[in-house]
């Protein structure tokens, strides 16, 4: 199986048709220990996906011959990117997998979704597939999806089981080959997190003009003067006598240097009216002189 | 034949005394027990990242006990308490948890305030991958080299986060390697920036940072998750926890969920991650020449990564005018271990200048590794995963 793995969202968009053998003498034997023909199902999903309710069928154009899968069988939940499969006996009372149809070659083979309209995939099997042949989905060497008839030979015929077998890693492979010395990779990843950071660097000179910019003209127009009129000498000083007050407060609170309190602390301006009736001044005693 | 008294009695006990840890003890087992109380006391006498080193070396004592396999009480076993707390770490979601509370515990007002200081913190880096080329030259495979090299991110959870994806069977000794190199900053650090700075250098006096409005400290975890993971989505489970704590904090909305996730959380989780950590470094895995190997490498991480920090400003400062000089001693925080190679910045400039405090300078650099050792582990993850 070798089917794109772009990340598809939820649903059965991601269940394919993978591969199929339609005379079977020598392959796969099923739980009675009899040999037929077989329909692999693949979940190309990052996640498992419940298949149940969904129809197999190598006749379209008859809905009440669809084979649906039965519910309530766990093991119709396909975990991430496994195969399941079908057989092709014509004797769906031997099981969940066994199909209601044969399959022919010629045949089309489709899945279609619970509301028995939408052809979630199809394949058509060659008129002239060999016995103990497949018909198997993979991917070429440009990305595209095609299938290919397998023999068992150097193509193996892999039913329940990935279409490509993977027996290294092949980025492993090319970096102990083509890098021994790690330069490449160095080079690639430090100019990665460089120009990752660097961005985000510009990124934040930016936004800081911006944003001290569009203060700088808020706090003229509120003290009603137009930003474009001021001479940037002129220009107010863009650190307040608050702005330290609050850096100065929020370190304190930060590095916890006083108890827990349950007061807020603003740094409002409170403006009161001067008078000398509520003045405190005149309510303190004098400390006694020595 | 009926078995007399005395008979079931000694099988019983034969079969107890099987069961023990003194019968099923090999050398190994009282080495890395020793490990274990080394790195207690490393901990409680030394003071060494005793938060990490606690639950890590007891972790180890944990992990040593002998046992015979099939009790199902070991790590390993499926199903048993230990192995679902260990789940944590082998499927790496303890990290992410551990990143959810640096960023709601993280000022990033000192990097907002001055953003070229990011650069510096990417510059650390390549303690990362000059690690990764020694190691290759050791004859690591490069999928090991990686997860070796992560030590010089000096970031405990990264390197477990990469260590579990890259080569699950050297985490142990990798996670064991990275915590107690980070305890072990105030060592190595100083010696190397006294090495590559000269005394003028030392004495220089940065700016003070220019106030930063909440709107910004707002906006950057935001900007910052879009621009980083964009490029390296690879670290999106790192990098988007860290600036969604970060998130939390600033807001000021959300207060509640900022202190949880700075305390109770990352307590619970730095617990669990520590304790399970050192449980997993099981003799057979750990008592090997590739641990050898391993910490020779994290040593060599640390040493280059905090010695491209200071060359780095060093060579910045060709660059920047007179009056924006930046000191080089707070190159060495562009490592991570936040805060304390920030700490030490400004330590070793106190004692160069009583009155050069350059601990806010050195924040800037040191949150700005913070992303840069995730987004490193996220270039490791996408080249070599």
């Amino acid at each position: 199986m070798a089917i794109s793995t772009a990340a598809y969202a939820q649903g059965r968009k991601g269940l394919y048709l993978t591969e199929v053998m339609v005379q079977n003498d020598s392959s796969v034997v099923d739980d009675y220990g009899m040999r037929h023909g077989w329909i692999e199902l693949t979940n190309s999903t990052h996640a498992s996906m419940e298949i149940s309710s969904v129809y197999l069928t190598n006749d379209s154009t008859t809905p009440e011959k669809y084979y649906p899968v039965p519910l309530g069988d766990v093991n119709t939940n396909i975990p991430p990117l496994q195969q399941v499969i079908f057989w092709a006996d014509g004797e769906p009372n031997k099981g969940t997998f066994h199909t209601s149809f044969k399959i022919k070659p010629g045949e089309t083979i489709y899945i279609i979704d619970a509301d028995k309209k939408t052809v979630l995939d199809k394949v058509t099997i060659p008129s002239d597939l060999k016995p103990n042949t497949s018909f198997a989905r993979v991917e070429n060497e440009k990305g595209e999806i095609v299938w290919e008839v397998r023999d068992g030979g150097d193509k193996y015929i892999t039913p329940g089981g990935s279409n490509v077998i993977v027996d290294t890693n092949e980025k492993v492979e090319n970096f102990r080959t083509l890098d021994s010395n790690g330069v490449v990779l160095t080079v690639m990843a430090m100019s990665i997190v460089f120009g990752a950071l660097l961005v985000l660097c510009l990124c934040f000179y930016a936004i800081s003009k911006i944003g001290s910019a569009i203060s700088k003209a808020n706090k003229m127009r509120s003290q009603g003067v137009e930003p474009k009129t001021v001479a940037k000498a002129d220009a107010p000083a863009s650190d307040s006598g608050e702005e330290i007050a609050a850096i100065v407060m929020a370190l304190h609170e930060h590095l916890n240097a006083h108890d827990q309190e349950n007061t807020i602390l603003t740094i409002n301006k409170v403006k009161k009216a001067y008078s000398p009736w509520s003045s405190k001044i005149y309510g303190l005693r004098e400390l006694p002189r020595k | 034949m009926e078995q007399s008294l005395s008979e079931f009695m000694s099988g019983n006990l034969e079969t107890f005394w099987a069961m023990t840890g003194f019968a099923n003890a090999t050398w190994q087992h009282f080495v890395m027990l020793a490990v274990g109380m080394f790195f207690l006391y490393l901990a409680i006498k030394k003071n060494f990242e005793p938060m990490l080193l606690v639950p890590i070396g007891f972790g180890i004592l944990i992990g040593n006990i002998p046992f015979s396999a099939g009790m199902e009480v070991g790590i390993y076993e499926e199903g048993t308490v230990l192995n679902i707390l260990y789940n944590g770490v082998s499927a790496g979601w303890y990290p992410p948890l551990v990143f959810l509370g640096i960023g709601a515990m993280t000022d990033f007002t000192a990097l907002i305030a001055n953003p070229k200081l990011m650069l510096v913190g990417a510059a650390a880096q390549f303690g990362i991958f000059g690690a990764y080329m020694v190691a290759l030259a050791l004859g690591f495979a490069p999928d090991q080299a990686g997860a070796i090299a992560i030590i010089g991110g000096a970031d405990g959870p990264t390197a477990i986060f990469v260590s579990s994806k890259l080569a699950p069977n050297l985490m142990g000794a990798i996670a064991v390697s990275a915590y107690s190199y980070m305890a072990l900053v105030p060592v190595i650090q100083p010696p190397i920036m006294r090495l590559f700075t000269t005394k003028k250098e030392r004495l220089i006096k940065m700016k003070p940072a220019r106030a930063v409005s909440q709107n910004e400290k707002i906006i950057f975890p935001i900007v910052g998750l879009l621009l980083t993971c964009f490029v390296v989505p690879t670290a999106l489970p790192l990098l988007g926890m860290l600036f969604f704590g970060n998130l939390l904090r600033e807001c000021g909305v959300t207060t509640r969920l900022a202190k949880t996730a700075s305390n109770a959380l990352t307590d619970i989780v730095t617990i669990l991650l520590g304790m399970t950590v050192g449980a997993s470094t099981q003799a057979s895995e750990f008592l090997t020449l590739e641990t050898i190997g391993i910490f020779f490498l994290g040593f060599m991480a640390f040493i280059i990564a905090s010695s491209s920090g200071v060359l780095f400003v060093k060579l910045f400062n060709l660059v920047l005018p007179k009056d924006k000089k930046l000191n080089p001693l707070i190159g060495n925080a562009g490592v991570s271990a936040v805060p304390m190679s920030a700490r030490i910045s400004n330590n070793l400039g106190l004692e160069y200048d009583p009155s050069n405090y350059l601990l806010m300078h050195a924040m800037g650099p040191n949150v700005a590794g913070v992303i840069g050792s995730a987004t490193a582990a996220g270039v490791l993850l996408a080249f070599l995963g």
